[in-house]
């Protein structure tokens, strides 16, 4: 039976990827790599934040949008309660602002998806390398 | 609620004024900045501020020239078709 949460590899691959999604970052700053993950917190945010800035909350919308949405929940839960905010309609989205607004704020999300990933595989590396030693 | 706080959330709740014209095509810049810090900042061994400024620049130049040259290579392509063509066929395209 696994001693810790640490030892048992599975949990720890969820937890690391569930600390990822939460907070960008948090996967790999709970593998203390502290650099690299203030590096992708400052650079996920900022960027799904200069989409909402650019095209409004509007942007986020689970129901004209999907495919969108599904992007931009990557980038943390948190925007599952800004879809439920801005699906009663009254955030206005148009043009070249709502365009670039819903790419940038889709970006983020796939970007953080990337950096979940990598943190997963970088738990798994450690996790062998723990197994080994 | 402070004035400065009540204008920060609702430039939250309206999209800004952007024209589609040409200097649109800016916004592209933030979004290569952060696609590359994000790529090299999984990418690279360990961060250490110059050579991952480094390397981040050189992603960014390589993005925004690869994107310069298609963005020209789409251009005399649709300028062929929509100017050349009909001219050479006697007619407009539209």
């Amino acid at each position: 039976m696994p001693r810790t949460w640490k030892d048992n590899h599975a949990l720890f691959l969820i937890v690391i990827g569930l600390l990822a999604w939460i907070v960008p970052g948090g996967g790999h700053f709970a593998l203390n790599q502290r650099r690299r993950a203030i590096v992708i917190l400052v650079t996920v945010v900022l960027t799904f934040l200069v989409g909402l800035y650019a095209g409004s909350i509007g942007v986020i919308d689970p129901v004209n949008a999907k495919p969108w949405y599904v992007a931009q929940l990557m980038n943390s839960p948190a925007v599952f309660f800004l879809g439920q905010i801005s699906a009663s309609g009254q955030f206005p989205v148009f043009g070249r602002a709502g365009e670039i607004g819903q790419i940038y704020t889709s970006i983020a999300g796939l970007l953080n998806l990337l950096c979940i990933v990598n943190a997963i595989y970088t738990a798994h590396l450690e996790g062998l390398k723990g197994a080994r030693a | 609620m402070t004035a400065l706080t009540c204008t920060l959330l609702a430039s939250f709740t309206t999209p800004m004024r952007i024209d589609t014209n040409a200097a649109s095509m800016l916004w592209l810049i933030p979004l290569v900045v952060a696609i590359a810090v994000v790529y090299k900042a999984t990418k690279v061994h360990q961060i250490r501020a110059r050579a991952f400024a480094k390397e981040t620049a050189l992603l960014i130049g390589s993005i925004m020239v690869f994107v310069t040259v298609a963005a020209l290579i789409l251009y005399g392509v649709a300028w062929l078709v929509t100017e050349q063509l009909p001219a050479m066929a006697g007619g407009s395209a539209f």
